[in-house]
């Protein structure tokens, strides 16, 4: 009932926030502020510390919805979920603070929408039933749509109609492949079904699950996203206020990557490992492109977005390792991904406060009037190119040293795209907070301290303690193995090999306990 | 026939006995409400005998007309959509000082021919209701001579409208010289497939019922008529007439054994491609509103014809629920964008109402711009509509008979058709300031809207959110 609760808390919050913005101006990020925060501390109450533990996708919601096709209103949780939910409502509340001053107009109806979005996201990691997955999916972009469309700068339409019709092309491909596998179901236990757990049941031959895992593949590679489907998210990223990039860049990309984990690895594991090649490709192509192009922008924004482009890469090459450790590395670099892009896209989003503009060349010599935001950009920077001791760091090395065993060559290759970052991070710091002094702007206020310090904090603590996020993640993977051991592949040596490393996983990060 | 029999057809009475005395209503005296009041009257008569004989077993009247189940709930959307045109002709025709009985006359006409139409299972009942139809809208669409397109449009559509009639006639003829017989179940013989005659009698047939469908390639009149024709009665061709055809497409469709067909089946394919593709490309350019809503007609006449698509007996249940309920949507949707249209248009007095003179409707009209939202969304078929419920029909029908290139279609489609449903969504929403550089005749701050109006745009637009969230409310009336 949690997810419930905290789902439709949040579209009332939003609709309150809109309904009474009116009569006191500062009432609705105010009231968004607080019940965000009361839902974060709630979430993370109820499902950390309860004895309940959520090793496996358990369902906890689950009743008819649509009885003509046999759709259920069915929600569940597992750790993955958890995770990513928690840092979905912990980015909400950054995004509410860097929009602060910036949004003047509509306010009430930003938040609304702002809230509304954050709930259709939360929906979607949390959806068991694959009808309500998509319902979610699609529910999140109105909103997302919305914001960038109203409240964006000067190429906004374009960008909003951009992103609306490319996500939505995808997802309607995906659309496909779920009313296939509710039909492959019917054909073989007399109904339909679009229940999740029921899907694993499935026996399905290989050419037909691989065109299926081919739509839900698609779907996610966009919002990932991956080259050759990653353009929308230029534009959509520049062109969006702050809070729209820091909601799109550190949420929105991971339910693509939550996608590929639930949905293309867990239901067609056989079909995915003969993909693997192509995917595996696509993110080492995805890493350094995305790390060239972040190389070559003149706008801030525009760089921070190809530069998720690049991280994204590695999260598609560790999924597609089909190790326990480059699972781990993936999640890790979803959640560090999640808060030092979101960081990134602050500092942006404060820059442009400051000078209104995002153009580089009009940056320069910050650091004079402004070293405790120059501080933090750099600590930012750093975390961007994977120094260690910084959250990113442990993701992306466990990602490469997983996938190393596997596929070497296309792990050297993408190796390269961290140098690239350290090339692209301080050419972004050196431009605009070195150099010449070309503007004098204020230094960080107590409002912009408090977001920037937050997200370090994290940023910080689970790249020296990753463990607290690791412990979660590394019992999914067994159930996957398992999982993919019931399906019978004939690809014996893989499952070995999992297993084998899952073994080993302890080891290799330093865990003691068992479970 | 029996009185069973007789109850079976009562709407049709109902209307047919109204039409008559409407007559003499205006005999008796000339008054704009007491004519709208009565066609009104006469409607919700129809509709009442409607639900009451629903569900019903098949009933078979004469040779001409067959009674059953899925024609009825056809026949509940047409009179639904009958009613909401009755009340926003009002309001249309409140800027003229004259009486218009006439118009509500013709309306009801064409009420009667589509309600015809829906339980006819014999080719000499769908020519009668067809041309009822046609007939009467032609009038409707050159109602008012001294408007700017009034007699051009009226022209087009009539001289195209009875070029097709004549071209069913005669594949009619065609199927009669084959087969000896002009019943829907008679007609049907596989035997006849191999005569070329018959073959090109369906086609023929066809042919007539694509137009009023405004399928390519017969969809040129389409945008020029939605745009000349009054703002009530392009209202009227895109919801009843649509339905109609559409319903008594597929009951002639279903009723034969031509959907084995392979050639037949190319021809359909070919053309649900064609519409959803020229349509939707179409569409992308247009900047008046009434235009757009033309093409995009088009673009969803053939993303139906996708159910025409099966392959066996078993599918046909599924394909009528997949179609009344896609087709429920489009009007309701349709209903919606039109009743705006015409709340919308009173203010600058001309028809003609472009994108841009919505800028920034959603600041100052919020409920109105939420109502066109609402519409758009279902027309594009997004999540939380009746539209996406109505598209996810399609889709999995589509998906059971294997149809992959016209899904391709369908979502090439739909990504095109969403650019310019965004596009008008976007200029709501454009600020308040912007709208400067909009024409001066884009000002629609103080509409004149009467609280019926309101209710009215309130409840279609609760309808297909409510629906589209649990569609088991409609779909329950579609498996009963």
């Amino acid at each position: 009932m949690i997810i419930i609760f905290i789902i439709i808390a949040l579209l009332l919050a939003g609709a309150i926030a809109w309904f009474f913005d009116n009569e006191k101006n500062n009432f609705a990020r105010w009231f968004s502020l607080i019940s965000l925060a009361s839902l974060l501390l709630f979430f993370i109450y109820d499902t950390l510390f309860v004895a309940q533990t959520f090793t496996t996708f358990t369902p906890l919601v689950r009743f008819a919805w649509i009885k003509t096709f046999n759709i259920e209103f069915a929600l569940a949780l597992d750790n993955l979920s958890i995770i990513l939910v928690i840092l979905t409502l912990f980015l909400a509340l950054i995004c509410v603070l860097v929009s602060w001053h910036e949004i003047k107009t509509k306010i009430g109806f930003y938040y609304f929408n702002l809230l509304a979005a954050i709930a259709g996201i939360i929906g979607v990691f949390t959806a068991i039933d694959m009808f309500l997955f998509f319902f979610f999916w699609e529910i999140m972009l109105l909103p997302m749509t919305a914001i960038i469309a109203i409240w964006g700068h000067e190429q906004r339409h374009f960008a909003a109609i951009k992103f609306f019709i490319f996500t939505q092309i995808s997802s309607l491909i995906m659309l496909i492949a779920i009313i296939a596998m509710a039909y492959l179901y019917q054909q073989q236990f007399g109904q339909l079904s679009f229940y999740y757990h029921d899907w694993q049941k499935l026996t399905l031959d290989s050419s037909m699950s691989f065109y299926l895992m081919l739509g839900f593949f698609i779907a996610f590679a966009v919002k990932l996203p991956s080259v050759p489907f990653h353009s929308w998210l230029p534009d959509a990223h520049t062109q969006a206020p702050t809070a729209g990039s820091v909601l799109l860049a550190g949420v929105l990309l991971k339910t693509g990557a939550y996608g590929l984990i639930r949905f293309v690895i867990l239901l067609f594991p056989q079909a995915s490992q003969e993909f693997a090649p192509v995917a595996i490709t696509l993110g080492v192509v995805s890493v350094l492109y995305g790390a060239k192009m972040a190389f070559a922008q003149q706008d801030f924004k525009r760089l921070v977005a190809y530069s998720s482009i690049s991280h994204m890469g590695f999260v598609m090459l560790a999924l597609f390792a089909f190790n326990a450790v480059a699972y781990q590395g993936a999640v890790l670099t979803m959640v560090a991904h999640g808060l030092s892009s979101a960081a990134m896209f602050s500092m942006a989003g404060m820059i442009y406060s400051r000078i209104h503009t995002r153009s580089l060349a009009q940056m320069g010599g910050f650091w004079q009037s402004a070293p405790r935001m120059g501080g933090f950009a750099l600590a930012f920077a750093a975390a961007a190119f994977g120094l260690p001791g910084l959250a990113n760091f442990v993701g992306e090395f466990l990602s490469l040293a997983g996938s190393f065993s596997a596929h070497p060559i296309a792990v050297m290759f993408a190796a390269l795209g961290l140098i690239g970052s350290a090339i692209y991070g301080m050419y972004l710091f050196q431009n605009s907070f070195q150099g010449p002094i070309k503007h004098t702007i204020a230094d960080f206020s107590k409002r912009e301290t408090l977001v920037a310090a937050s997200l370090l904090f994290l940023l910080v603590f689970i790249g020296l303690f990753p463990n607290t996020v690791l412990q979660k993640i590394r019992i999914e993977q067994k159930i996957s193995v398992q999982k993919a051991s019931e399906q019978k592949i004939s690809q014996q040596f893989v499952v070995q090999n999992i297993n084998k490393l899952v073994m080993a996983t302890p080891a290799t990060i330093g865990r003691k306990d068992n479970e | 026939m029996n009185s069973a029999q007789l109850i079976a057809i009562a709407p049709q009475l109902i209307l047919s006995f109204g039409i008559v005395l409407s007559l003499l209503l205006i005999a008796w005296q000339r008054s704009k409400w007491l004519i709208q009041g009565f066609t009104f009257f006469i409607f919700v008569l129809a509709l009442i005998a409607t639900l009451d004989l629903y569900p019903i077993d098949n009933i078979q009247v004469t040779v001409l007309l067959l009674v059953d189940s899925y024609s009825l709930v056809a026949l509940v959307l047409i009179l639904i959509s009958a009613l909401t045109i009755t009340v926003f002709s009002g309001f249309y025709l409140a800027k003229y000082t004259e009486v218009h009985d006439e118009f509500y006359l013709l309306l009801q006409l064409v009420i009667l021919g589509a309600a015809i139409l829906v339980i006819s299972d014999h080719f000499a009942s769908v020519f009668l209701g067809f041309e009822l139809l046609s007939m009467a809208l032609v009038g409707m669409v050159g109602y008012f001579r001294e408007s700017d397109h009034g007699l051009e449009s009226a022209f087009k559509y009539l001289i195209l409208s009875a070029t097709a009639s004549s071209f069913m006639l005669l594949g009619i003829a065609f199927i009669y010289g084959t087969t000896g017989s002009l019943s829907f179940a008679m007609a049907s013989n596989a035997n006849h497939l191999i005569d070329h005659l018959y073959l090109a009698g369906i086609i023929l047939f066809l042919l007539g019922l694509c137009f009023k469908l405004s399928l390519v390639p017969f969809h040129y009149w389409t945008p020029d008529v939605y745009q000349g024709a009054p703002t009530p009665v392009t209202m009227l061709l895109a919801t009843v007439s649509k339905v109609a055809i559409f319903t008594v497409l597929i009951k002639y469709w279903f009723s034969q054994v031509n959907y084995g067909d392979e050639s037949l089946t190319e021809i359909i394919s070919l053309i649900a491609i064609l519409s959803m593709l020229v349509g939707n490309v179409m569409a992308l350019r247009q900047n008046n509103i009434k235009r757009l809503l033309g093409y995009s007609s088009i673009a969803h006449m053939g993303y139906l014809l996708i159910i025409l698509l099966i392959t066996s007996t078993q599918n046909i249940t599924f394909a009528w629920q997949a179609a009344l309920f896609y087709l429920a949507a489009y009007l309701l949707a349709s209903l919606l964008i039109f009743m705006v249209l015409i709340v919308s248009h009173r203010k600058n007095n001309s028809d003609q109402i472009e994108i841009v003179h919505w800028r920034g409707m959603f600041w100052h009209q919020p409920w109105l711009a939420m109502a066109v939202i609402i519409s758009l969304l279902s027309f594009a078929g997004i999540p939380l509509t009746m539209g996406f419920i109505g598209k996810f029909y399609l889709l999995v029908q589509a998906t059971q008979q294997q149809l992959w290139l016209l899904i391709a279609t369908l979502i090439t489609g739909s990504g095109i058709a969403l650019y310019y449903y965004l596009r008008i969504i976007f200029v709501l929403f454009a600020q308040h300031q912007e709208q400067s550089i909009a024409p001066q005749h884009g000002d629609i701050d103080n509409i004149f809207q009467p609280v019926i109006a309101r209710v009215t745009i309130a409840i279609f637009s609760g309808a297909i959110i409510v629906i589209g969230i649990f569609p088991d409310v409609y779909a329950y009336f579609l498996s009963a």
